[in-house]
Parts: structure tokens; C-alpha cells; sequence
């Protein structure tokens, strides 16, 4: 009796370790896409058929009250701004809380939010932002739904920048109360890429008695300026939000906003077709094409700010030699293999480090990437001194995803060129230790962050981030440097935007990597929600300035 | 029998400090580091070498082992620095939930599984039995994720009866609440029926042929007082065995069951610990769970030697 106790006790044991097996795909999968996390889907895969979706029935004008229920595939944790870790989190704080600034609907622009108007000193160190009057919190348990304040503003940008494990605000210094409704940022150095930063959820403003007041519990008693305030938070379940009818922008259409977890993607599917969900964000696989399918639901695809690439070692190795580089990219066909990786049509073929997504993005560049061409591809490896091909290692991190792109590479450079590629793949964190040393050959990743192309270009291209994850194949090129810099000193966007181009034209000639496709933000829909609008970034806002969504009854 | 009783009990502490230690190898032989987890992939080296620090991360591992069995004896399981909890807490918020489950799931399956097997055994070779004897292996054989996702393409997206995920509002009214959980329990109530349903009906063949219950019906003892009472009686050792083993199963069942339906409880607690690299509430769950099956095992020891005085455990193992 004994002895089978301890039978049993060891077989529920094994049973939890072989789930940490398959528990470690699932969790490297969100973190090999360095960053926010953007899931992904579309209608690349040409072959589809299209299915007949049925009409409802909209009324001209927006429906008030009811419901809404979105779907996240991963059960926010804390919900505190300046604690959050993750992408999910964002997504509910979103829409409790205000930022000083955001992101315009198509993310072309940085428009005014709680903040009415700014101006950056010539040097690029001082932000003054002038705070928009009447703008009240949400009631809460330390506060009556008071006035927010400069001092509100200053008081939560302060705090993001000293507090949050994740830096996301490292470039302020200090930000200050400079008269009644005027709060002075001031930067360690100049960087343009600060009002960006600004829109992330982690710098939303909060009142402080409500954060002193809860301590760690803040998180599960968010209150903000925003649209929805908090009703209550369940982990691993829901958080249930009402609507604010004092909201400063425009009252909400809606009644109740509700994330809800649902973990499997197919059965968030399954929720949508049953009504207990209005909206699935991040469906995979599967899931995307029974929603494709399906004639009483729509399926709203659009490439995200993500970009999956291999990227050449600039140093070492036979990649150094740019012919090398150019015969490997002309042996892998690239659209066949985005089709293979995203079978449902979850990702688009791309050709540039930068995301289409962003607004430094040049589609004139496009030109520049090599096309499929085996054959020229093997003249120019015996060009380079290598006629009978040669070996080279391929650093991923154990995800499905990666593990089919390293599987097909394989494949291409063998047959075409006779390159031997052994497939090097661990967990994320020693994938991203081999791939910062500077040692591999090759590796493959993603990268997903901002629309400013400060989050792609510095990070992937700039000499200073060699050693980095971002650089860790040591890409050097004085110009990029300088173009990058400048980038990040002018305040101009439209100047901007203009050296990012030159410098993505400058990095595209160089051929640093493939890079090979953008994975789509994917939501499905009940079409009786209206005036949802999708954003490149995958942030779901319910109400602003352009929408403000509602539900036919 | 209290002297059993607590030899038993005495006997289960090497059980546990065994589960201890494997699962405390087990976790930390995940690959991942649980700081970056937490932190997520922007953090910094310097918050994630913190935050090693504040976890005790950054000593050895035997120095993590020593502190963390000095702190089970204590009765101290940590805490969950992915739900800043401690790791108690989040057991004692999440386990009604799946007992809810699970035990309903265990008593339709045991009425179910008894009638059946009774039934069958009383009709041996008809074809009602056979029918049931099928069933009964393609329900033990059924995987659960995949009957799971079956009940709700079924039940939830085509007849649009149940719905298809999530726990009921006893606010809504009761009826929420039972509709939430009808399939789940059908999901986790599947193997144990089948389980069931076999064990009684060959225990039983074995019983009704014995010449003790020949003696009672030629005694011209009522046949549903020979069967209902007596034979089954005779009958029950195995079943209630099986029954222990079904309960403890049930926990690791629900994993996946509570997985598949959103369901929040155990199981989808273990499921995102162990995504997350959470090591003290793996630990602390596993702990929990080998408790559970302890536990439940002692008590079908002592029910054993009620239903059954004969059996002794002073001379290894007894009864069947």
C-alpha cells in the first residue's frame, strides 16, 4: 500500500512534468517575439476561398448600452501601470487609464490625450506639456472622482520612470510641476523617441492617493481618467469594467466592457460562435481559419508591427563576405515559406527590417531585397570561394514557429547551394545569450515593439547595441550610426522620418539578414459590434477621439 | 486499528519527502529563469538580477533546497511572485473550485458506473452488456482534450445548449451555474464511469458465482436483497480502491479539463505556474496534490478494514 502511494504520488508528478514540456513552448513562444507581444494571422495564404458572410442588420445610429466580452489568451497579472509585465495587462489598462499623449488611429502621428499641446526645447532635453483642465479620475476607495492635476502627471511619470523593472520611461530624468496645468520633462539626453514612450500603458496617469492607499493591490483597483472604470478583477477569470459617463472625450457607447482569459485559442473560437465573446484577440492556428470560415463571424486581419528574420553574422564566419549574404537570400524563396510556417494564413511575406506598420517604413526599399534566383544564387557562392558550399550553425529558440523556418532554411540552402545548416535550439534564455555574443552564424527571431522606428532600427542596426540581442551579429556602418543619431536628436517626425528611411535604405544594401515575414494582428468578430477599429500595435481602445464602439441589440 | 492507522500515517512522510525533493529537481530542471519570467523580456539585467536576489535564485542549489524543506516543515510554501500571493492562499482560493468539479464528476460517475456494472454482470453475454462493455473501453481509452473539445463543438457551438467555457455566477441564479459545469463534469466523469462500470461488473461476476450468495439464493432470499445487499457488499473492496485511485486522478484530470474549459480553477492555476517558471507554487501544488493522494489513500485503507475486517496491513498487503 505503501509502495503504490508513493507509485501514485510520483505518477501525478511525471504527469505536471511532461506538462513543463509542453508549458515551455507556449511561454517562449510570447517571449521570442522580443517584446509586446503581438500574435498573428491573414489572408497571404492566396489559396484561401472566401465564404459569404451574412449581413446584419446595423442601425444608422450607434446603439447604446450593452456588453462587450473580449477574449485574451493569457490572464493579466498585475494591473498596476508602472508593475505590468505583460502585453495583457496593457490591454485593460488601456482603456481605465489616460496617457499624456497617444497614438492616432492608423499610428502615423503622436496626437495630444491628457497633455492639450507640448513643445521640446531646441536642444531636444525639455518637454513642457500644458495638461488639459476638467479631466476627472474615476471614483475610488482614497479619492471622491477629484480633478486630475499636473501634479497627478507628474507624480505617475516619476514613478514609471523609477519604479518599473522594465524601463520603460529610462530616458526621463525628472518630470516636474512647472505651473498650474504645466508639467516639465526633462531627458538625460536627447531622445525622440520619448513621446512615444509616453503612449505605452506603463506611463498612464493615476492618482496618488489611490496608489499609496492600495499598495500592492493598486493593480486590482486600477482607477484612471479613462473610459471604463474597474469594476472588479478576477485572475485567470475576468476583469469586468463600467462605463465612466464622465469620460472627458465622449460618453461610451457601452455599458460594460469584459476581458475575459480563455487560454486556447480554439476555444476562444468556440466562445465567439457561441456569443459568449464579442471579440477574440490573438487567435492562432487553427482557430483563425474556423473564424475565416465561418459566415456569421468576421475576421478583421492587418500586419502587425512585427518583423521574423534571420539575421547573418556581420563579422565572423563566410556571412561576413555580402556576396555570402546575397547568394543565401537568393536561395530561400521566401513567400513559399511564409506559407508553409503560417498555414492559416497568420502572416504576410516581407522584405525590410522595419514593419510596414511604421511610420519610417519605405516600400522604394523593397527593390533593393534580392528575389528568389537558386541559380545565381550558386554563381555567386563559387564567386565567394565557395563553390562546394560550406557548414554553419542556425541559433533559434525552441518554438514551433521557429523550429519549422529552421527546418525549411535547411532545406533551401542545402539543395540550392549545398550549405550544411545545423539547427542550434535551446530555451529563450540561452537562445538570447548565444545570439548577443556574437558567435552564431545565424539566428532567427522576431522583434515587435513601437511604431517609431527608434524601436527597430537603433535596436537592430545602431553600433552602439552590439552585444545586445537587438545587434548581436555586430552591424556596423558609420552612415546608419549617424543617420540614427540625428533620428533621435530632431523633434521634427516628418525629419525623422526622412533619416530612418535613408538609414533602412543604407541597412537594406547591406543585406544584414532575410527578413521574411510580418505577423498579422488577428481579431474575430461578432459582426454586431461596430466600429471597432484595429491598430497595427495590437492595442485594443474602445473609446477615443476617432470610435467609439458599440453593439447592435 | 487507530495503531494501523497511524503507522499508515507515519509510513506516507517518506512518500511526501520524496515528492518533495523530485519536484523541487523537476522544477529547477525547467529550462527558463523564473526573474525574466516575472519581469518579462524588456526587463533589465539589473531588475531581473534583483529580483534573482530577492527570490533566493542567486544561491546554490542545495542552499535553495535546505531553505525551502526548513520552510515546508514550518508549514511555510512560499509565495507566488507571479500572483504576489502566498502560495496557501492561492491553494485555499482555487481548490472549492475544482472540487466543485470533481467530486460531482466522481458521484455521477460511481452511480453510473455501479448501475451499469451491476446491470451487466446480472446479464452477462447479452448484448446490452456487450454495448456497455464497449462503451466503457472507448471511455476509458477517450483523451480527454480531445472529448472536451468534442462536448463543446457538439453541446456549445452546434446545438447551442451548454455553454462553452467558464464558471457560472451563483448571482445568475443557480441555473448559471449548474449549466456552466455540466460539461466539464461529463468531460471528468467520462474515464471514472467507464473505470467504474468495469471493476463492478467483474467484481460482481466473481461475487454472484461464490457458493455464499448459491446459499442465500437457494435459501429462497429475495434475488434484489441477494444482489443489492449482499453481493455487492462482497463486492465493494475493489470498487472503493478504484474509487480512491479515480479521486486522486480526478485532481490531475482536471488540469487538463479546467484547461479546455477556462474553468479557474487547480488546473489552470498549475498550467500558467508552470508556463511561468512560478517554482514555489509548482512546488506548493504538487506538494498539495501528493497530499490529496496520500490522504485519500489512508481513507481507503480505513474503509477497507471497515466494510471488510479481515483485512490486515500488519502482514503486507490485503484484500484483492
Amino acid at each position: 500500500m505503501k509502495r503504490k502511494s508513493l507509485a501514485l504520488a510520483l505518477a501525478a508528478v511525471l504527469c505536471v512534468s511532461s506538462l513543463t514540456a509542453c508549458g515551455s513552448s507556449g511561454n517562449d513562444s510570447k517571449k521570442d517575439t522580443a517584446d509586446k507581444g503581438t500574435e498573428a494571422g491573414t489572408e497571404s495564404g492566396g489559396e484561401t476561398k472566401q465564404v459569404e458572410k451574412e449581413k446584419i442588420e446595423v442601425p444608422d445610429e450607434p446603439t447604446k448600452g450593452g456588453t462587450l466580452t473580449v477574449s485574451l489568451s493569457s490572464s493579466p497579472r498585475n494591473l498596476d501601470p508602472a508593475m505590468y509585465t505583460g502585453s495583457y495587462e496593457g490591454q485593460v489598462i488601456n482603456n481605465v487609464c489616460d496617457r499624456v499623449v497617444e497614438y492616432n488611429k492608423d499610428l502615423s502621428e503622436i496626437v495630444p490625450s491628457l497633455a492639450e499641446s507640448w513643445t521640446v526645447s531646441d536642444d531636444g532635453l525639455t518637454y513642457v506639456f500644458k495638461i488639459r483642465q476638467g479631466v476627472k479620475f474615476q471614483k475610488g476607495k482614497y479619492q471622491d472622482g477629484r480633478e486630475m492635476t499636473a501634479d497627478d502627471v507628474a507624480y505617475s511619470l516619476n514613478r514609471s520612470a523609477k519604479e518599473s523593472s522594465l524601463n520603460r520611461l529610462d530616458m526621463l530624468e525628472n518630470a516636474e510641476v512647472t505651473g498650474d496645468w504645466e508639467v516639465t520633462c526633462t531627458l538625460a539626453e536627447p531622445n525622440a523617441a520619448f513621446l512615444t514612450a509616453l503612449t505605452d500603458a506603463g506611463n498612464s496617469v493615476v492618482p496618488k492617493e489611490e496608489v499609496e492607499g492600495w499598495g500592492d493591490e493598486f493593480g486590482a483597483h486600477l482607477v484612471g481618467t479613462g473610459p471604463f472604470a474597474m469594476e472588479s478583477f478576477e485572475l485567470d477569470q475576468q476583469s469586468v469594467l463600467v462605463k465612466n459617463p464622465d469620460y472627458w472625450v465622449a460618453e461610451p457607447n457601452l455599458d460594460k466592457l469584459v476581458f475575459k482569459v480563455i487560454t486556447d485559442s480554439n476555444q476562444a473560437a468556440n466562445a465567439l460562435k457561441t456569443g459568449e465573446i464579442d471579440i477574440a484577440s490573438s487567435i492562432t492556428g487553427e482557430a483563425v481559419q474556423s473564424v475565416r470560415d465561418d459566415s456569421k463571424l468576421q475576421l478583421m486581419e492587418m500586419p502587425g508591427l512585427h518583423v521574423a528574420y534571420i539575421y547573418f553574422n556581420q563579422v565572423n564566419g563566410p556571412t561576413a563576405d555580402i556576396k555570402v549574404r546575397e547568394a543565401l537570400i537568393k536561395a530561400i524563396n521566401v513567400e513559399e515559406m511564409t506559407a508553409s510556417i503560417y498555414q492559416y494564413g497568420e502572416a504576410v511575406p516581407a522584405k525590410l527590417s522595419l514593419p510596414p506598420g511604421s511610420w519610417g517604413y519605405d516600400a522604394s526599399c523593397e527593390e533593393l531585397v534580392p528575389d528568389y534566383d537558386p541559380e545565381g544564387a550558386k554563381k555567386l557562392l563559387t564567386e565567394a570561394g565557395y563553390p562546394d558550399g560550406f557548414e554553419c550553425d542556425l541559433y533559434i529558440s525552441n518554438t514551433a514557429l521557429r523550429e519549422k523556418m529552421a527546418t525549411l532554411v535547411q532545406a533551401y540552402l542545402k539543395t540550392n547551394l549545398n550549405v550544411t545548416v545545423n539547427i542550434n535550439k535551446s530555451e529563450w534564455g540561452t537562445f538570447s545569450e548565444s545570439a548577443s555574443s556574437g558567435n552564431a552564424d545565424m539566428y532567427g527571431m522576431s522583434w515587435t515593439w513601437y511604431p517609431d522606428p527608434y524601436f527597430f532600427l537603433n535596436k537592430l542596426f545602431s553600433s552602439k547595441e552590439i552585444g545586445a540581442l537587438g545587434n548581436g551579429q555586430g552591424f556596423s556602418n558609420a552612415e546608419v550610426d549617424q543617420l540614427l543619431d540625428d533620428a533621435l536628436k530632431a523633434t521634427d517626425q516628418n525629419e525623422r522620418a526622412e533619416m530612418y528611411k535613408k538609414a533602412l535604405r543604407i541597412v537594406t544594401e547591406q543585406l544584414p539578414g532575410i527578413f521574411y515575414s510580418n505577423e498579422n494582428v488577428i481579431h474575430g468578430l461578432n459582426p454586431a459590434v461596430q466600429d471597432f477599429v484595429q491598430k497595427a500595435d495590437n492595442q485594443m481602445f474602445f473609446v477615443t477621439p476617432w470610435t467609439n464602439v458599440w453593439k447592435v441589440q | 486499528m487507530l495503531k494501523t492507522i497511524l503507522k499508515r500515517i507515519l509510513q506516507s512522510i517518506p512518500t511526501l519527502l520524496i515528492v518533495v525533493t523530485v519536484t523541487f529537481v523537476l522544477t529547477r530542471m525547467i529550462p527558463g529563469n523564473p526573474a525574466r519570467s516575472v519581469l518579462g523580456p524588456q526587463a533589465s539585467p539589473d531588475a531581473i538580477a534583483e529580483l534573482e536576489e530577492e527570490m533566493g535564485l542567486n544561491k546554490s542549489k542545495a542552499e535553495q533546497y535546505v531553505d525551502y524543506m526548513f520552510n515546508v516543515l514550518k508549514g511555510d510554501f512560499g509565495k507566488s511572485y507571479v500572483y504576489n500571493k502566498p502560495v496557501t492562499t492561492l491553494i485555499a482560493e482555487r481548490i472549492p473550485n475544482t472540487l466543485v468539479i470533481t467530486l460531482t464528476s466522481l458521484v455521477i460517475a460511481l452511480i453510473i458506473g455501479l448501475a451499469i456494472g451491476v446491470f451487466s454482470a446480472l446479464h452477462q453475454y447479452s448484448i446490452l452488456d456487450y454495448v456497455f462493455m464497449i462503451l466503457a473501453l472507448v471511455g476509458v481509452s477517450m483523451p480527454i482534450f480531445w472529448l472536451g473539445m468534442m462536448l463543446v463543438m457538439t453541446f456549445s457551438v452546434n446545438l447551442g445548449w451548454l455553454p462553452a467555457l467558464g464558471m457560472g455566477d451563483l448571482s445568475n441564479g443557480l441555473g448559471d451555474f449548474i449549466s456552466h459545469m455540466i460539461l466539464p463534469c461529463f468531460c471528468l466523469a467520462t474515464i471514472p464511469t467507464a473505470t467504474f462500470a468495469r471493476i463492478t461488473r467483474s467484481s460482481m461476476l466473481e461475487v454472484i458465482n461464490n457458493d455464499s450468495i448459491k446459499s442465500l439464493r437457494a435459501r429462497g432470499i429475495k434475488e434484489s436483497v441477494v444482489i443489492w445487499k449482499h453481493a455487492l457488499k462482497n463486492a465493494l473492496p475493489p470498487i472503493v480502491t478504484v474509487l480512491g485511485l479515480q479521486l486522486a486522478q480526478a485532481f490531475t484530470g482536471a488540469i487538463l479539463t479546467e484547461s479546455i474549459f477556462s474553468w479557474p480553477g487547480m488546473g489552470t492555476m498549475i498550467v500558467s505556474a508552470i508556463d511561468n517558471r512560478d517554482y514555489q507554487l509548482i512546488q506548493g501544488t504538487v506538494l498539495f496534490i501528493a497530499v490529496v493522494f496520500v490522504v485519500v489513500n489512508l481513507l481507503v485503507d480505513v474503509v477497507y478494514m471497515l466494510i471488510n475486517p479481515r483485512v490486515s496491513y500488519e502482514s503486507g498487503k490485503g484484500g484483492k
